[in-house]
């Protein structure tokens, strides 16, 4: 598992470097600090780290063989990882309906395919929790086999840290980025 | 300091503040991941005391509740007038340490096969340096051509 | 407490037949997966040299018509991409496949369903890309895709399409390979087996298996953001919305250039075994070519903008770029020089497999020479797209991946079917495909000095270019009939069936010790490990001294020889996943998993996502339904019922 996130890493690695080079590179509006909202994104952010919390408490009772409280807390992996979900897309829907789309310009085009391929993996991990949660539920999921829950949590842990580097980056480091030098003129000019 | 540590986590209860071990009680599990070092490694065995293999939950609270923290401060320095060149490498400073933090703990790499922390370090730290070195390409060895 | 699990209702029986087609589409052997892959990549081979074939006889004269313009873009793009993807990558990964496991001592591959899903996705996604010239669309922008001319402005029909959405497919396929092979050799050791113990073609596979876990998913970002550009109208490669081409060969050759890599360490894998069975001796300096393996697959990820030198990145740049292509020529060059040294006073034997070898090194050194060449960005300028490049690649690639698969082929044939290949028609086949090769290529040298652009469909008259055409064309026809003569030779065999014993080249790995072929169970006992070359000592244990120094088996490894973290092999965890692993304990009943048809189900709905793109949104509601069947029957079905 860890060859596979070694693997992904690449993957994001690629994507937000793709971001960084295009980043303040965009021709017209909206910039992001016209249009990124860091209150919201906290919220979702904070969300997304509590639930890397409620994954280690599952699979923490899950090695102690407690089956309710693991499927509880797997259970809240699950919601929370479905809120944040709910976060993302009502901010692309706010930002689409403030104007940016992919096709809008190259701010667009890279923010919204690297946070749209980390929501993916959001999903995938939302409907693994799923189904371990109901396995847990089951009584399928035991001590013994908490390997494939251990597993699903380094994803899911993964995509955490994923967004951890895409907050700071793309919201907290970017949320002041403008139009790039020399631009202000030809917009207002 | 020891002392202190002792006396705050010291808990002969249920396993609440277990903290997560080597691969066996045995004094310098030889098997430790590199991040955090030797002091680290002190610490942890000072504030283990059961020979469990996995950290109790109070500790990945104690955890969350750091990371929680650190997002805060990244929140409250974006609101924080005048940091100028500082802002950037503080927030990335930050979100390194969440980094570690998640990978080390939550992910148990501390407490995993060293095998597994070189796997993963290398190839982030591979992917670093390619992206970096692609960043200063982007920068430095081409322009974009200029379409005004 | 209750052992209850989730149970998944099957619709067929697990397959248990042992012949016929349910036996191979629910296997999970890594032999009969190794051959699946070596069958289908070498059908691809014969379709990518018929692509060639066809380029080639409408270059042989100047103003030739036998092909338009349209379809020879189309037959270079797609002679490139199934050369590099369907047939030298699935080849290796045949050999990965048959030969790692029996080369470590273990029983099967770690996760032994995954590899075959790896298999069936490459098939599914293999067949995508050829699917294109059905449709009359074969992709035409070029192996390497170069942004905006393959996206929809200038490429409007759907021939990239199916090009991404091919390679993508065949990335997930590489990617759950390499996984697989690297836990495989980090885990599945025979006791007392260290690092530096497994043979050299197990150390090459690991580190392509890194190189190819590392850089596809690369390629699969640059797909992802071309396939957007192309259907949702973003900017990634667009500069009238910001974006930049360049960065598209930035991110392709980051991919690009451990590719290379991935293709050709292999070969050097295999060439490091045969030269020390036919010499007699063992490799000469194997930690030496060990390193520099690791050494040349490290410095491949900081090469790559030596394929861009034209682009006009500065001179700061293209020096650094140059000075590191340049640099990775030497671990290259101490690889030769191993080689060498290993036939040096070697009892050498000049049979099919060894002649393959001894011209690789040849060859390879040809090819590595051009290359260095054009390391210098000033001579890369004038050599930049023109066919001097081509005969370069060529020679590292035919001259140096392929040769080298063929040896390869050759030397463990036995192995892989208990017969040999005919050594006169082997012969035959060698010299035919060495004049033909250089037949064809040295003279690309001279045309691509004389400034014939490669990616031409014809050529003026008075160019000059005539002769050195028609011998290129000549010999490329040369080389596809020793290609014939292996193929012949092969079914000529197959009647003839001189059978070989279990160590018919009197061996010095592990693969040679149980039967040809193995048994479904590779080894009837799992074997004890305690010196490199093993068997070889177990077959001539008079010889340990020579080699070490000492005769006494209770002493530690001398000086002089590499020693290694021997115990570490046996301690190391099951990693993540191991609920799949499948390799016995060694000493007690021999349990191996069953057979199982969901990596091919998952596959199949897989590979109709895939034609979603080039078809209609819709079918991705097809593909779900096999998908999803395909996920949850895996992930609910034990190993073993």
């Amino acid at each position: 598992m860890w060859t596979f996130l070694g693997s992904d890493v690449m993957f994001f690695g690629a994507f937000i470097a793709t971001y960084l080079v295009y980043r303040g590179k965009s021709l017209n509006g909206p910039y992001p600090s016209e249009i990124l909202n860091i209150p919201i994104t906290s919220v979702s952010t904070f969300v997304l780290l509590m639930s890397s919390l409620a994954m280690v408490l599952g699979l923490h009772y899950v090695k102690s063989g407690e089956k309710n409280k693991a499927t509880l807390w797997i259970l809240v992996v699950v919601v929370l990882g479905a809120v944040f979900m709910g976060f993302q897309f009502v901010e692309f829907r706010e930002f689409a309906h403030l104007g940016l789309t992919p096709r809008t310009n190259i701010f667009g085009t890279t923010f919204f395919i690297l946070t749209g391929i980390h929501g993916a993996h959001v999903t995938i991990g939302v409907l693994w929790m799923a189904f371990l949660a109901y396995g847990s539920h089951k009584g399928s999921l035991r001590a013994d086999n908490a390997q494939d829950l251990e597993i699903a949590g380094l994803y899911w842990h993964f995509v955490d840290i994923v967004w951890i580097v895409i907050f700071t980056v793309i919201y907290l480091i970017s949320a002041t980025d403008g139009p790039p030098p020399g631009m202000e003129s030809v917009i207002h000019g | 300091m020891t002392n202190l540590w002792r006396k705050l986590t010291y808990h002969n209860g249920n396993g609440w503040w277990n903290l997560p071990h080597g691969p066996s009680n045995e004094l310098n599990p030889p098997h430790e991941g590199p991040i955090g070092g030797v002091w680290l490694s002190n610490m942890f065995r000072t504030m283990t005391h059961g020979g469990v293999a996995h950290a109790g939950p109070g500790f990945y609270w104690l955890i969350g509740a750091a990371l929680g923290i650190i997002t805060l401060l990244e929140v409250w320095l974006f609101g924080v007038e005048g940091l100028g060149g500082w802002y950037v490498p503080l927030l990335l400073g930050l979100s390194a340490l969440k980094f570690v933090g998640v990978v080390a703990f939550f992910m148990h790499l501390r407490f995993d096969h060293r095998m597994f922390t070189y796997v993963f370090v290398s190839a982030m730290a591979l992917g670093i340096l390619i992206f970096v070195i692609i960043l200063f390409l982007a920068e430095f060895g081409h322009q974009p051509p200029n379409v005004f | 407490m209750t052992t209850k699990s989730l149970t998944f209702p099957r619709l067929f029986p697990r397959p248990q037949a042992k012949w016929g087609i349910w036996s191979w589409i629910g296997t999970v052997d890594h032999k009969r997966i190794g051959t699946l892959y070596g069958i289908t990549a070498f059908i691809w081979f014969i379709v990518g040299g018929i692509e060639a074939l066809m380029m080639r006889a409408q270059l042989a004269s100047a103003e030739a018509s036998l092909i338009d313009p349209e379809t020879f873009n189309q037959l270079f793009t797609m002679h490139g991409t199934t050369m590099v993807f369907l047939v030298i990558m699935p080849l290796s990964a045949a050999f990965f496949n048959w030969l790692v496991p029996l080369q470590i001592g273990a029983r099967d591959v770690a996760f032994p369903r995954l590899n075959a899903l790896s298999f069936w996705i490459f098939l599914f996604g293999s067949l995508i890309i050829n699917a294109s010239w059905l449709t009359g669309n074969a992709p035409n922008g070029g192996w390497f895709g170069y942004a905006p001319n393959s996206g929809t402005t200038f490429n409007p029909g759907l021939g990239m399409t199916y090009w991404i959405v091919g390679l993508n497919i065949l990335g997930v396929a590489s990617i759950a390979a390499g996984l697989n092979f690297i836990v495989t050799i980090l885990n599945m050791r025979a006791p007392g087996m260290g690092m530096f113990k497994i043979p050299i073609f197990t150390w090459m596979t690991l580190i392509t298996s890194i190189l190819i876990v590392l850089a596809m998913p690369i390629l699969a970002v640059a797909g992802i953001q071309l396939q957007t550009d192309r259907v949702y109208g973003t900017h990634f490669f667009n500069s009238l919305g910001g974006g930049d081409p360049v960065m598209w060969q930035h991110i392709f050759w980051l991919f690009g250039h451990p590719e290379v890599y991935i293709l050709i360490l292999p070969a050097m894998g295999i060439v490091s075994e045969v030269l020390p069975t036919f010499a007699r001796k063992p490799l000469f300096g194997y930690p030496f070519v060990v390193f520099a393996g690791a050494v040349i697959g490290f410095m491949g990820w900081f090469v790559w903008s030596h394929h861009m030198f034209t682009v006009g990145l500065g001179p700061a740049v293209n020096t650094a770029f140059a000075v590191s292509t340049m640099l990775i020529a030497v671990p290259t060059g101490v690889k030769i020089f191993n080689w060498l040294g290993t036939l040096w006073g070697g009892n050498i034997r000049l049979n099919t497999p060894m002649l393959f070898s001894i011209s690789f090194i040849a060859m390879f050194t040809i090819g590595g020479l051009s290359g260095v060449i054009h390391a210098s960005p000033p001579t890369d300028s004038q050599q930049q797209d023109t066919y001097f490049v081509v005969a370069h690649f060529h020679y590292v690639l035919v001259g140096g991946a392929l040769l080298g698969i063929f040896s390869g082929i050759y030397f463990w044939w036995p192995k892989f079917t208990g017969w040999f290949l005919n050594e006169k028609l082997g012969i035959a086949n060698w010299a035919l495909m060495m004049i033909g090769f250089n037949l064809t290529f040295v003279p690309q040298h001279w045309l691509g000095m004389d400034g014939m652009p490669r990616r031409i469909y014809t050529y003026a008259e008075n160019m000059g270019w005539e002769n050195s055409n028609l011998a290129s064309s000549i010999g490329s026809f040369l080389l596809g009939v020793g290609i014939l003569v292996f193929i012949i030779n092969v079914f000529y065999s197959m009647m003839k069936k001189k059978m070989a014993g279990a160590d018919p080249w009197d061996g010095r790995t592990l693969e040679w010790s149980t039967s040809s072929p193995p048994p479904e169970h590779d080894f009837d006992e799992i074997p004890q490990v305690k010196y490199r070359d093993q068997f070889w000592f177990d077959k001539y244990p008079e010889t340990i001294s020579e080699y070490y120094g000492h005769n006494d088996d209770d002493q530690a490894v001398p000086s002089g020889a590499q020693i290694d973290d021997d115990g570490e092999a046996a301690e190391l965890p099951v990693v993540s996943g191991g609920a799949d692993d499948g390799h016995g304990d060694g000493h007690s009943a021999i349990h191996l998993p069953d057979k199982s048809y969901y990596p091919f189900i998952l596959a199949f709905g897989l590979a109709i996502f895939g034609t979603a793109f080039v078809t209609d949104g819709l079918v991705l509601f097809a593909g779900a339904p096999f998908f999803i069947w395909g996920l949850l029957g895996w992930s609910m079905e034990p190993v073993n019922d």
